[in-house]
């Protein structure tokens, strides 16, 4: 029953430099996990991109939130029902 | 025909009394000349009011004295004169005063976020997102979405099981 979903988490984890991938829906769930993710992370990545919309209420788009360090960057971006985070080896 | 004469204010010349002396002394300036007016045209105008005429006056007069207390005449108020002796030690006072501000720096604040990072604004004004990765997470969070609505339950098997206890 969930063979889309799984589906689409393996085309994410395909893209080269992608080292894992989490999808969550509005409440947090974590509905999937691929690579180096922790699926107790879903809260919170749910909780971040809505906090993020909240920045600009009146804006049609929904934000793209990017954690990044030396070596590695986590963006997470969310459409009010469910929402992504990949995880990527920093680029060059 | 009675005719009043209305002065304002005007330079005295001479001492002698006459119809065109003053009723009122102007105690703050003596130096403003203000047109005469005779009082016929007025009389002419408002000749249904002579009764008040003593009102008139008086309350020319007060209008006079109000503003004879509330004009403050600049040019001739006293200057304040420094002496020169006051003047040295003002500007000794006041020169000891901007030498012990010398030491003053501003209050300490609190750091900001960003103290460990040595340029933030190289790193702040970098592109956050290229178009490969934004193009990603956007086809990514299309796919999921259209994902999640083909997210159903498959019925395999009956979840109530009667259990047949002979």
């Amino acid at each position: 029953m969930e063979r889309s979903i799984i589906k689409c988490l393996d085309n994410i984890s395909e893209v080269a430099s992608v080292r894992g991938c989490l999808l969550a829906d509005e409440q947090g769930l974590c509905l999937g996990v691929r690579g180096g993710i922790s699926p107790q992370s879903s809260g919170v990545i749910t909780a971040l991109s809505q906090q993020a919309g909240l920045l600009e209420p009146h804006s049609t788009k929904h934000p793209v939130v990017i954690l990044e360090n030396d070596f590695r960057q986590c963006y997470i971006h969310g459409n009010g029902k469910v929402v992504t985070a990949i995880q990527k080896t920093a680029a060059s | 025909m009675n005719r009043v004469t209305v002065v304002f204010r005007e330079s005295f010349v001479g001492g002698e009394v006459s119809e065109r002396t003053h009723l009122l002394v102007d105690p703050v300036s003596n130096n403003t000349n203000i047109q005469r007016v005779q009082s016929d045209d007025f009389i002419g105008c408002y000749s249904t009011s002579l009764p008040k005429k003593t009102d008139e006056q008086s309350a020319l007069n007060r209008i006079l004295q109000e503003t004879a207390t509330n004009v403050i005449d600049v040019a001739a108020s006293d200057s304040h004169n420094l002496e020169q002796h006051e003047y040295l030690d003002r500007v000794k006072h006041y020169t000891q005063k901007l030498q012990s501000m010398s030491r003053w720096t501003p209050p300490r604040r609190p750091p900001c976020l960003l103290v460990d990072i040595p340029a933030p604004e190289k790193l702040l004004a970098a592109e956050p997102l290229t178009e490969q990765d934004l193009h990603l997470i956007t086809t990514a969070i299309e796919e999921a979405d259209a994902a999640l609505v083909e997210l159903r339950v498959e019925h395999k098997e009956d979840l109530v099981v009667p259990f047949r206890i002979p």
